[in-house]
């Protein structure tokens, strides 16, 4: 009778430590799984802060888009004064523009730091706000394009294009991660 | 047996005939397009080369004496022209230019040539450093300017659609906080040099009085508002009348008429004249074909030909410079009478 005790006694135990072992494995593999979904926020993070475009090929594809007009390089010195841009917010630019026919335009911004971005794009917006409402007493078809103006950022990089494919712009975006 | 071998080979013969004349007619209808268009380049590309020419042509047409009457004669030679060096982008004189040269020579740009109003053109030209100070206020044709010339130096006050009474009065000039008069942006800084190209959105006004009144009055105020600046006005350029379709008020006649009256205003108030059609002429009072893609607008080959003249055409501290001593001793006296406002 005793030793049929001890022995259930024995058992208990037995099953009791491996309850035990059991928490603390499921303890780990659940701190394994934050710290690897910890890993995976910061690598995507990470990605996107070091995304890099080469401007120009992107800035010619887009040109493409472009077919009422025929879209010219701005010289850089000019696009503080164009969009406005902050001192020492911006890495480098490159923008395309009009004759003065129509609004269509490209330009890509760099900035410094991809924080500045959101200016960037709201500065972006400033200016098509005030093409509309320049164009709309000028060229009222170009109103449509104006409203229809992609503007969009992926990592340190802010995109406006004013044009007359927009979806076809917006699928070369896609492609550059934007 | 042997007349139906003659029939069939009659048949055959037919057949091949036939044949060839099909393919004639398509080598005629297809091909001959090319062949035309194989001679218009021919001759286009012998424009070009005419084009440097052209300026030396159309800038010794300053000493010219005649003046610019016959305006429908010269929108019918601009249509003709259209025609001929159609597609080109870059072109030159029209393809009858070798016909008729001595009709280019007595074409002028300006009223009066004469005018010591008129810039000369400089013995050096300056480099983009000489616009650090100053402002370029105008339309459309401004801002295409800024866009594609090349420019490095200077301040842009332009706006699409510029005209004389927006230009006075209205919210046209971009900020950050959106859009303020002309004047407010002009007040934000100091500037040495103020560039005026305005015009072509008043070509419609044919109260030409009310016009020169309104500009003068306009400029006025800017001289107020930086009294140490040279004033610039650039001529109106000539339009391309074929491709023109925002309205039949946009033609040469009329360019060549508020021309007159800024030519009149710069000599009457001591400001300075460019006139930019004397690159930009086609020689006949009208602009270069194929220099504009809807007739007002100019491509970017020319909006750098214009900064090369803006660069090669301006004033010193209070005389225009003239490439000839003896000239500029001239001038130098008489801009110094004309500049007895104080404006430069």
């Amino acid at each position: 009778m005793t030793s049929n005790i001890r022995g259930y006694l024995n058992v208990n135990l037995l099953h009791e430590k491996k309850k035990g072992e059991f928490i603390i494995m499921k303890k780990i593999t659940l701190l394994l799984c934050a710290v690897l979904m910890a890993f995976c926020l910061t690598a995507c993070g990470g990605k996107e802060k070091e995304i890099s475009v080469d401007t120009a090929k992107l800035a010619d594809e887009l040109l493409a888009t472009v077919t009422s007009d025929t879209l010219s390089e701005t010289a850089s010195d000019m696009l503080p004064s164009i969009y406005f841009f902050e001192d020492g917010t911006i890495d480098s630019g490159t923008a395309y523009a009009s004759s003065g026919a129509t609004a269509c335009e490209v330009a890509i911004v760099k900035s410094k730091d991809a924080k500045n971005t959101t200016d960037i794009e709201k500065l972006f917006q400033t200016r098509v706000d005030n093409q509309s409402e320049l164009y709309a007493s000028y060229n009222e078809g170009e109103v449509a394009k104006l409203d229809k103006a992609i503007i969009k950022s992926a990592g340190a990089y802010t995109v406006l294009c004013v044009c007359d494919d927009v979806d076809k712009a917006n699928e070369i975006l896609k492609g550059y991660g934007f | 047996m042997k007349s139906q071998k003659r029939k069939r080979r009659r048949r055959q013969d037919r057949l091949v005939l036939n044949l060839l004349i099909i393919v004639a007619l398509v080598l005629v209808i297809f091909e001959g397009k090319l062949v035309m268009t194989m001679f218009t380049h021919r001759s286009t590309s012998s424009q070009t080369v005419n084009t440097d020419t052209s300026n030396t042509a159309t800038a010794s047409a300053g000493s010219v004496t005649e003046s610019k009457t016959d305006n429908n004669t010269t929108a019918t030679d601009n249509g003709n022209s259209g025609s001929l060096s159609a597609g080109s982008s870059l072109a030159g004189f029209p393809g009858n230019i070798e016909t008729s040269p001595s009709k280019t020579a007595s074409m002028s740009t300006v009223s009066d040539p004469d005018s010591p109003a008129i810039v000369p053109k400089a013995a050096s030209p300056v480099d983009d450093s000489y616009f650090a100070d100053a402002v370029f206020i105008g339309d459309s044709r401004m801002e295409g300017f800024r866009n594609a010339s090349g420019i490095t130096q200077g301040r842009f006050f332009t706006s699409v659609g510029m005209s004389l009474s927006s230009m006075a009065s209205e919210n046209i000039i971009q900020t950050a906080d959106g859009n303020i008069t002309v004047a407010a942006a002009l007040s934000g800084g100091s500037y040495d040099k103020i560039y005026i190209m305005l015009g072509t959105n008043d070509l419609g006004e044919y109260d030409w009085d009310a016009f020169r009144d309104g500009f003068v009055s306009v400029t006025k105020r800017f001289q107020e508002i930086q009294p140490n600046a040279i004033i610039y006005i650039c001529s109106v350029i000539y339009v391309e009348e074929s491709k023109v379709s925002s309205g039949e008020y946009i033609n040469n006649a009329n360019v060549d008429k508020i021309n007159s009256i800024l030519l009149e205003i710069c000599e009457a108030q001591g400001y300075y004249y460019l006139d930019l059609n004397e690159f930009l002429s086609n020689g006949y009072g009208a602009l270069i074909d194929g220099a504009s893609s809807d007739g007002v607008h100019i491509y970017p080959d020319y909006c750098k030909q214009m900064l090369d003249y803006l660069k090669s055409h301006y004033v010193t501290a209070d005389k225009p410079a003239d490439n000839t001593t003896a000239d500029s001793t001239t001038d130098e006296t008489e801009a110094g009478t004309e500049k007895s406002d104080g404006s430069v």
